[in-house]
């Protein structure tokens, strides 16, 4: 709120940051593991007196140089660009705590690309000893680098013990810190021997050609196994919340987690392919495969890491959307429109509410979701979802929804963003007053469930059920799915929403048959005294002309509020007026006399 | 107070420390760029005349331009970290404003960076389209010093930001801003007039193994030199009088400091183009380097006179924390034996012609 919002609704800045990182990730760590890759494939040259070996090394070199100084050291500015864009605020922070961080890195990246111009241009023109000290300064230099810039990384997933100390320290080494930089240590080796592969698959000489690819597949192995362990210890050292997310809360996780995994089987077997059969004529596509599953594999870690820290972009510190967590009580009580500086609605008239909706989104719902895009896109997410069931849904957004931001602001702001997703996006229409509670069985869903499941996914998943299954099952919904948060509703309200579930699965025809049925009863008895449906004085139908099924609905709980008041409220069960609304229906579409 | 501007953040140690690292990694940085933006110019017009020597000039300019872009994205790193500390406010929201030009300035320095390699190895394979492929270089760091222009002016005039309601998709340039046009072009040809100067110092250097390259390396570098800060004079005045007064009158008496400066680097200039008549290569260079510092002392002058009416580092809140400050120090020192230690060992091969 302190920034302006770069706003491209339907790319959204996550994807870009997300395209960029894992680009540089799988670039950098490479840049770390190959380095010594390359000081070892050098020794074993020299120890072997093997020239073939040693120009392999040097042509390594080349494609290292070009690869990690050049892509490498322009997608880490690039990453740098596009955080201030999509986060300024949280770059801004992270400049500002760690600027010395930041600036002895700089000192190893200039370093890093001295050491490897020397190593390259001097190969084979330096003595032995010397060159190879210029490999491990590289190395060291690149380590260095990793160490620094993995204790601010893991600073935004795990600040520890600086929410209540902060200091560079305390952020610095944060409880992931040794977990991490182990876990990427081992990744750097293991993608040393992947990007090895694509060098020794084009070799001309066979001998050298397997000698090499033998030597590179125990580096991606040993890394390999080495890894496992050190991953272990990462996921738990992680927060508890994050530790949720990837065991199940997160359906985004899930997908990068099993994309993850298989790469990693690809992986493994196509090394293993590799290094026992080395094949000559297969070994390019097969290097190129276990290439493309490492970067599988890379991005779906870092993508994994980013979604585990939701809803925060500095866990415990700020949202993703760039509210820090100590301003939203504040927020909520006095409004965000007023105190947003580039918020142009500071004020709400029922005139702008669409505008100032639309401010709300751009500034609290858009660091997440786009419209229409590829990435978390907010209109297939609440297609599902009425006005009332969006109102209800943004008061209960983190409780019901871990990592979604709470909403920021009073509840006036809360109404402007309700009426511009629903009305503004979902083109539906908004009417006033019909609340959740003791609302219908329908409502709830909407607002409980329409988020991830539609009424024909939640039908076919009950076939079968009876009532009692699934009113049972509405109590504990993590044990029907870890991924699921648990309803926290009343008993009333878990009563109705089994009902409708089960009523989703009655046969159409009959439920609207015996909804019409019992609806003209509710119909004679509480409306016939002043309306007819047709004709006559006071027909009712021509009132109703043209609105929908939700509309009737939502008009029968707020009688006494329609026409100036002059109707008295309707004194009914929430079934007899889901009944009443079926049987208006039916009759708008000639169904009744 | 222009409420648009954001908030900044609390800094670790007082601002003058990143101010110092500043005004010492930026004209590092400069003086780099300008090296780079020379080759790449100097590169193309020799392989465009054609003849032999200037083939292999050409030649020899792409060898160097790798290296450059390598240390001057490296020093340019360093300048936007303490840029950022500082002014991190300001430059955060306009550089959110450019969005789109701003990311790609990355994204096409790639492109320029992979084609100054190319060019450089495979430059007699390339034949004609080495011409296409250097023009192609110098367009991308000519525009990505536009993009550059076009953030460090709107950073500094806040009531320009609300272009963002009309355009929130992050194409806002500041193209419309009075000073915007022409400290693009006192930068590019100061540049240029540098990188030319360069030319001419690289030309003294090989002319010692290659007396003919080095000659014509010296004559079109200070041709480039002299003819540039020439014309330099007027564009430099276009951009002063471009200024807004306040900022303006700073380097006219208003200001002691601001004045000094000012009359120093103009005495350096003029002393500089006097000896690159002369063709005193060093002489030039050592009176030319100095003015870029002294350059981008002036430029911060400009940037505070921009700034006072809304912002001072002064005010900015310190929390004390000296040791990472340590760290940097310390290991900028250990970096700095490394480096030495490493391009001593590469001369003595170079000397030694192992």
């Amino acid at each position: 709120m302190n920034y302006p919002v770069w706003y491209l609704p339907g790319i959204g800045g996550g994807l870009l940051v997300a395209i960029i990182a894992i680009v540089h990730v799988f670039i950098s760590h490479f840049a770390v593991g190959g380095g010594l890759y390359l000081v070892f494939a050098e020794r074993k040259g020299i120890r072997e007196k093997s020239r073939a070996i040693l120009e392999f090394t040097r042509s390594h070199a080349k494609f290292f140089l070009l690869m990690t100084v050049v892509a490498g050291g322009v997608t880490g500015v690039a990453i740098w660009f596009i955080i201030s864009l999509v986060h300024p605020g949280a770059t801004s922070l992270l400049i500002h705590i760690f600027v010395f961080g930041w600036a002895t890195e700089w000192v190893f990246f200039l370093v890093e690309i001295i050491a490897i111009f020397v190593y390259f241009y001097t190969f084979g023109k330096m003595d032995d000893r010397t060159h190879q000290a210029i490999g491990w300064i590289y190395f060291l230099a690149a380590w260095f680098s990793l160490f620094l810039i993995n204790g601010i990384i893991d600073f935004m997933l795990a600040p520890g013990f600086w929410l209540e100390h902060p200091s560079f320290w305390s952020g610095f080494f944060n409880p992931v810190f040794w977990p991490s930089l182990l876990f990427r240590t081992a990744v750097a080796c293991m993608f040393a021997g992947v990007y090895a592969f694509l060098t020794t698959a084009f070799l001309k000489d066979e001998a050298t050609r397997r000698s090499m690819t033998g030597f590179s597949g125990k580096w991606v192995l040993v890394s390999y196994v080495a890894a496992i362990p050190c991953g272990i210890w990462y996921y738990a050292s992680i927060p508890s919340q994050a530790r949720a997310l990837i065991a199940g809360s997160s359906p985004t996780i899930q997908r990068a987690l099993l994309a993850g995994f298989w790469s990693l089987v690809v992986l493994a077997v196509l090394t293993l392919i590799l290094v026992i059969g080395k094949p000559a004529r297969l070994s390019r596509p097969l290097a190129l495969f276990v290439f493309l599953s490492a970067f599988v594999f890379m991005g779906a870690f870092e993508w994994s890491r980013e979604a585990a820290r939701r809803p925060y972009v500095i866990n415990g510190l700020m949202y993703s959307n760039g509210i820090l967590l100590a301003e939203v009580p504040m927020l909520q009580r006095s409004g965000f429109l007023p105190v947003a500086r580039w918020a142009t609605q500071k004020e709400l008239h029922e005139e702008s509410l669409m505008d100032a909706g639309r401010e709300l989104f751009i500034f609290q719902c858009y660091a997440c979701h786009t419209i229409g895009g590829v990435n978390n896109d907010i209109l297939a997410r609440t297609k599902g979802m009425s006005y009332p069931a969006m109102r209800g849904y943004l008061r209960k957004l983190h409780e019901n929804r871990y990592f979604m931001p709470p909403f920021a602001g009073n509840d006036a702001e809360a109404r402007a963003l309700a009426v511009f997703i629903v009305k503004g996006l979902q083109g539906k229409e908004v009417a006033e007053g019909a609340g959740i509670s003791g609302g219908a069985g329908r409502t709830l869903f909407e607002s409980e469930c329409a988020a991830c499941h539609d009424e024909e996914h939640i039908r076919s998943r009950t076939a079968g059920w009876d009532r009692a299954r699934i009113r049972k099952g509405l109590d504990k919904l993590s044990a029907l799915n870890p991924g699921m948060p648990d309803f926290s509703g009343s008993e009333d309200e878990k009563g109705l929403l089994a009902d409708f579930i089960v009523s989703l699965n009655r046969p159409q025809k009959g439920a609207s048959a015996a909804g019409r049925d019992h609806g003209e009863e509710v119909f004679e008895a509480n409306c016939s005294m002043c309306h007819t449906l047709r004709g006559g004085g006071n027909p009712l139908l021509p009132k109703v002309a043209g609105w929908d099924r939700q509309r009737i609905r939502q008009a029968l709980d707020m009688l006494d509020k329609l026409r100036g008041g002059v109707m008295p409220p309707l004194n009914a069960p929430p079934a007899d007026k889901d009944a009443l609304t079926a049987f208006l229906v039916a009759a708008q579409q000639g169904g009744s006399k | 107070m222009n409420p648009l501007i954001p908030t900044p953040d609390t800094l670790p140690v007082s601002w003058g420390y990143f101010q110092s690292l500043l005004m010492l990694m930026f004209p590092l940085h400069l003086l780099l760029m300008n090296a780079m933006l020379g080759c790449a110019a100097l590169s193309l017009y020799a392989l465009m005349k054609g003849g032999e020597t200037d083939k292999r000039l050409a030649h020899e300019l792409a060898k160097a331009l790798p290296f450059l872009i390598a240390f001057a994205i490296n020093f340019g790193v360093a300048a936007l970290l303490f840029l950022q500390v500082i002014y991190g406010n300001f430059f955060y929201a306009s550089s959110v404003l450019m969005a789109v030009f701003w990311l790609s300035v990355p994204l096409i320095l790639l492109i320029a960076y992979y084609a100054a390699y190319l060019y450089d190895f495979r430059f007699a394979a390339l034949e004609a389209g080495g011409k296409w492929l250097a023009a192609m270089v110098l367009a991308i760091f000519l525009a990505v010093a536009f993009f550059f222009t076009n953030n460090m002016t709107l950073m500094l005039e806040p009531h320009r930001w609300t272009a963002y309601f009309r355009n929130p998709g992050g194409t806002v340039l500041n193209a419309g801003s009075a000073a915007m046009w022409p400290r693009y072009l006192h930068f590019v040809t100061g540049g240029l007039a540098m990188g030319g100067l360069f030319v001419a110092l690289y030309g003294r250097f090989k002319g010692r193994r290659d007396p003919e390259l080095g000659a014509r390396a010296v004559g079109l570098g200070m041709n480039l030199f002299t003819g540039l800060t020439l014309l330099q004079i007027l564009i430099g005045l276009w951009f002063l009088v471009s200024l807004p007064s306040t900022v303006m009158r700073l380097f006219l008496g208003d200001s002691g400091t601001a004045t000094v400066l000012f009359a120093v680097g103009v005495t350096l200039a003029l002393a500089a183009l006097g000896a690159g008549f002369k063709r005193r290569v060093v002489l030039s260079a050592t009176l030319a380097i100095p003015l870029v510092f002294v350059m981008t002392f002036l430029r911060d002058v400009v940037r505070s006179g921009y700034l006072e009416p809304f912002f001072s580092p002064e005010t900015l809140r310190v929390a004390p924390e000296y040791s990472p400050l340590l760290l940097f120090v310390v290991t900028l020192m250990a970096g700095v034996a490394t480096i030495v230690w490493m391009l001593r060992k590469t001369a003595l091969i170079n000397r030694n012609g192992v």
